[in-house]
């Protein structure tokens, strides 16, 4: 596919571990330069964050965001994976995409993920929990 | 600028669910709003991975009761992607037909509540009358009004009876020909031309920026439907058109709606013609899911349901995130509610066709005095469809 050919030379030695499905293709990309890579999939190849989905894992925490590009029915899917469990972060996306907000603020509530950048780094989903809900989903899972 | 705060919810008695909406207020403009989710934990995400495969599209059925056929369709797609699992031809019409009729009925229902919010309670009974034979026919093919159970990984669960086709496309042609009336009705009417043409605009630049889908983003000009650009089922396999609008305003989201819903009996009335001939098996037996991920999409009524599956091989997912359409097209209030009058701003709030019970909401305020005072966002919202129903007639 023309657009992950292009997207593959352009980010030539800042994205590894390539899975080339049909229609869906996954890599790993380091956090420094997941910006780069959001604004071109955003702005460049002119694709829709659809959202990210955050997994803890034996070797880390990971970040896997769904870029969709709808002209071509496709999805880009850069996986950041964080080995610092007891303090997560990496840059957040939002001054790119305004569409990021509310994921990201979600990552930050479930896992403790602190998204360096974000215009409002609070929970979204246990705000008012009574209870005092402390990121849910980190149960120190193993695979 | 004296800015006064308007909070909406979060619960209320005549709410399904809770939101909790803050619109920032200077004299009858909106000026900012806030957001806040999280009044309900459910727990999908969690629960589903205790759960197999199949069990969790029983789960995943009950995330909406509107569109409660779209996150199992996400979810098997997801399940199938993993393995590229081709499902029979009939099982791709079945599931088109369940999928389209799902979206008739959805839109009829938000076109009734919209009419209900601006006074227009004639639309409002008129689409919910015409949605009662939709209902039937699911119950006719499926067994139940909602939550039909009729998704599995490679088909669906229960074949159509070839015997009350005929029946079935009768009743299509009654809601085809309403559907006709209710679409010259809405976009004739000056009074609601006037009401609502203009009225919380989402540019397309904004819809862009905020990762707007399904008829939020198809209004504002932004060309995207899950069935046309990454086809399963039989999307491939039948004709229809999508529906795209320029202004994002409320007007063209009804438009979009309203022609969704005539092209969607298209599609049904061409999968039930295909059911009468094509024959077949309707499940392919999956016996194991590899280890890998998959994602799995749908464009519900509301736009595109993701769902991610992440699996180790075994039978049940070590990750499964779901993502609504509601979740992606309520922070587009940020820009569309901006500079609307009050009266506008329970249309503009509905207008997206949040997945929660936007009805009345009544909310109480505290004047200077510490007296309650009470602010009916229904009522205001009927003033003004009164007020230009009165200045066009005059």
């Amino acid at each position: 596919m023309q657009e992950i050919d292009q997207f593959k030379e352009r980010m030539d030695g800042k994205i590894s571990h390539l899975i080339d499905k049909k229609r869906r293709f996954y890599f790993n990309v380091e956090s420094e330069n997941l910006r780069e890579v959001a604004e071109y999939l955003f702005k460049n190849l002119g694709c829709r964050l659809s959202t990210a989905t955050a997994m803890e894992m034996m070797h880390g925490i990971e970040i896997l965001y769904h870029f969709s590009l709808d002209r071509a029915g496709q999805y880009f899917c850069p996986r950041v994976v964080i080995t610092d469990k007891e303090h997560p972060k990496v840059p957040s996306i939002t001054s790119i995409i305004g569409g990021a907000v509310w994921i990201e603020r979600e990552m930050f509530d479930l896992w403790g993920i602190e998204f360096d950048g974000h215009p409002r780094m609070e929970e979204l989903l246990t705000l008012h929990h009574p209870q005092g809900l402390k990121q849910p989903m980190r149960f120190g899972r193993t695979e | 600028m004296s800015v006064n705060k308007i909070p909406v919810g979060p619960f209320h008695p005549l709410l399904e669910e809770a939101e909790y909406f803050e619109l920032k207020v200077d004299g009858e403009t909106v000026v900012d709003i806030d957001l806040e989710i999280g009044w309900m934990h459910r727990g999908h995400e969690f629960i589903s991975e205790s759960k197999t495969f199949t069990q969790s599209i029983f789960l995943v059925e009950r995330i909406c009761g509107i569109c409660s056929t779209s996150h199992p369709l996400a979810l098997v797609h997801a399940v199938e992607d993993i393995d590229n699992i081709e499902i029979p031809l009939r099982a791709r019409y079945i599931r088109t037909l369940i999928g389209e009729l799902e979206r008739i009925h959805s839109h009829l229902l938000w076109i009734g509540l919209a009419g209900h919010f601006i006074g227009y309670d004639t639309l409002w009974m008129w689409a919910w009358k015409y949605r009662e034979p939709i209902l039937q026919m699911f119950e006719m093919i499926t067994g139940n009004r909602n939550h039909y159970g009729m998704m599995r990984v490679g088909g669906v669960a229960r074949d159509v009876d070839p015997v009350i086709i005929p029946k079935l496309l009768e009743d299509l042609d009654i809601v085809d020909q309403k559907m006709v009336m209710i679409a010259g009705a809405a976009k004739d009417d000056p009074v609601l031309r006037s009401r609502l043409k203009n009225v919380g605009i989402l540019t397309h630049q904004a819809a862009v920026d905020l990762c707007a889908v399904g008829p939020t983003a198809r209004a504002s000009g932004i060309a995207i439907d899950v069935r046309k650009d990454d086809p399963t089922d039989a999307y491939d396999l039948v004709e229809f058109n999508m529906i795209v609008q320029k202004n994002g305003d409320v007007y063209d989201k009804l438009v979009v709606r309203v022609l969704e819903t005539l092209e969607s009996t298209k599609i049904v009335r061409q999968c039930l013609e295909k059911l009468k001939v094509v024959k077949g098996p309707i499940l392919n037996d999956v016996k194991e899911v590899s280890e890998g991920e998959g994602i799995g999409r749908y464009e519900a009524p509301r736009g595109e349901v993701f769902h991610y599956i992440r699996s180790d091989g075994t039978n049940r997912p070590i990750r499964h995130k779901v993502r609504a359409p509601s979740y992606v097209n309520i922070p587009t209030y940020v820009a569309s509610c901006k500079g609307i009058p009050v009266a506008d701003a329970l249309i503009t709030l509905a207008a997206v066709d949040p997945c929660y019970c936007c009805t009345e909401r009544t909310i109480q305020l505290i004047d200077a005095n510490r007296n309650p005072v009470a602010v009916d966002l229904l009522k205001l919202s009927r003033e003004k469809t009164e007020q230009v129903r009165r200045e066009i007639h005059d």
